[in-house]
């Protein structure tokens, strides 16, 4: 039976770690208490990793982990390339040692994160190169009927029933009536409007703020086109 | 070719079946071949409104199943020798029906007929689709209320997409609009849609107004399409329709309350 109470997941933080230099604990002391006087908000109850790849082996573990609680840290464990006696050793001090290869995990996630910003990149340029572009749809969009450009601004010739759906991308120009629904920015994009010759619509919709047919009672009836204003829905008259 | 229309609403109630009936009689009288065709398969009202439900041996479905051939199934109408009707089946279901031998039977007819004409069940399921598939042309039966109206609209989605037309890529299918149960007082009252409102929902061409007459019922009652009582409002109005079916251009009449003269007040006409 699974346990209902509990459950064990992997997850992600960051943490700060401190780098040691030397196993003079004096010096270590100075430099920590200039550093926590500058922002001792910050650094209160932080949990902190310590890395003691810099120094030699004959480390006073114990030591360590006071001195670093002394001054309100949260003392995680230990961490750096070190030799699997000494791992042993730190284990049986009763300290956990937190597992890294720290260069060259940095490194992939360096290169990780710049392969995705690029792509990012890339596919923000596609999107928005097809935003530019049109899907029209000639004729009137009945009752019952969805119609969505994908990626791009929708352009309908002919009125949209009421029971009707359109959903862009981009824009909605409907050249008649929109009395259905019209659903623009559908994928998150907060420069979408929505532009119609007789606005009676059902549900109108940018960039997910929505608004019903009572909240467009100012121009009811009238050609209009509706934006957003500060994350606000707004409708102007288009005449 | 035969014209295959169908009479269709998406809604139930607006008089498709006393529409399918009146217009397929004012065809025949008008010299044409026409065979009306019941889809409502389980229900079976055309032949009531037809007058012919006590001449019903075979039905639609058994020639559908090859149980009957056609000619023993159609029933030929006493008024006027050029108009048969073939009615529904009471025992089956719309899923007795398929596409395939839906179309067989539709193509031996349009070789004898001019007009199919196919009186749809309501609703939007396989029966109301099977009776539209083949369809040249429908005429889209509305009431003028705001129900009537958006199921209306949502049919003219249908014939613009799931139609034989539509699947082949062929001309759409012809739309007409035929408003039924009209009342020009109770618009003026602001109580009904008006015939603009309604066209400027659908925006397809208006075919015909047929004004709410009590006519209708009576019809309906004694098995006499409305077209035959030539007196009614009603009777005139699907007359006016057949015409325009035909080809001709006739005004639109009993569009407004009609003002009550002096006599007609003091004698109640």
């Amino acid at each position: 039976m699974a346990d209902a109470s509990i459950e064990f997941k992997g997850s992600s933080f960051t943490l700060s770690v401190l780098h040691l230099k030397t196993l003079v604990l004096a010096d270590i002391r100075n430099d920590l208490a200039k550093k926590v006087a500058q922002a001792p908000d910050f650094f209160y109850l932080v949990p902190i990793v310590v890395n003691i790849e810099k120094i030699a082996s004959s480390v006073d573990y114990q030591a360590i982990k006071v001195l670093i609680e002394e001054f309100n840290f949260t003392f995680v464990g230990f961490t750096g390339a070190v030799s699997k006696e000494q791992r042993k050793l730190i284990r049986e001090l009763g300290f956990s040692f937190v597992n890294t290869t720290k260069v060259e995990t940095s490194q992939k996630i360096a290169i990780a994160e710049e392969a995705l910003v690029k792509e990012a990149e890339k596919t923000a340029a596609i999107a928005l190169s097809k935003l530019y572009t049109d899907k029209v749809h000639r004729g009137q969009i009945r009752s019952g009927q969805q119609v969505y450009a994908k990626d791009q601004n929708l352009v309908v010739i002919g009125s949209v029933s009421a029971g009707a759906e359109v959903i862009a991308d981009g824009n909605i120009h409907v050249y008649g009536s929109l009395r259905g629904r019209a659903i623009a920015g559908a994928k998150g994009h907060h420069k979408a409007q929505i532009y119609c010759q007789k606005l009676e619509a059902e549900l109108v919709s940018i960039n997910g703020n929505y608004w019903l047919s009572e909240s467009m009672e100012q121009h009811w009836s009238s050609p209009v086109y509706i934006h957003l204003n500060d994350n606000e829905l707004t409708s102007s008259k288009l005449i | 070719m035969a014209r295959v229309i169908v009479v269709t609403s998406g809604k139930g109630g607006v008089g498709k079946t006393t529409s399918s009936a009146a217009i397929g009689l004012g065809l025949a009288l008008k010299g044409n071949k026409v065979v009306l065709i019941d889809f409502d398969i389980g229900l079976r009202n055309l032949d009531l409104i037809m007058g012919c439900e006590r001449r019903v041996v075979y039905d639609f479905v058994n020639v559908i199943n090859g149980e009957a051939t056609l000619n023993q199934a159609l029933i030929k109408d006493k008024r006027v020798s050029s108009l048969s009707i073939l009615p529904a089946s009471q025992t089956r279901d719309k899923d007795a029906l398929n596409k395939e031998n839906v179309g067989k039977v539709l193509e031996d007819l349009g070789k004898i007929y001019d007009f199919i004409v196919c009186d749809s069940p309501a609703g939007i399921e396989a029966g109301a689709m099977m009776a539209l598939y083949y369809a040249d042309e429908a005429i889209v039966t509305t009431n003028p209320e705001v129900s009537s109206v958006r199921d209306s609209d949502r049919i003219l989605g249908m014939l613009a997409s799931r139609s034989r037309r539509a699947e082949l890529g062929l001309e759409p299918i012809k739309e007409h609009l035929l408003l039924t149960r009209y009342s020009p007082k109770r618009v003026e009252e602001g109580e009904m849609l008006s015939v603009e409102d309604v066209e400027d929902i659908l925006s397809i061409p208006l075919l015909g107004v047929i004004p709410e007459s009590q006519a209708v019922l009576k019809a309906s009652n004694a098995g006499e399409p409305v077209i035959l009582d030539t007196m009614s409002d009603a009777g005139k109005a699907y007359q006016d329709v057949v015409d325009r079916l035909l080809g001709e251009t006739i005004d639109f009449r009993f569009l407004v309350a009609e003002k009550k003269g002096i006599f007609s007040r003091m004698f109640g006409g």
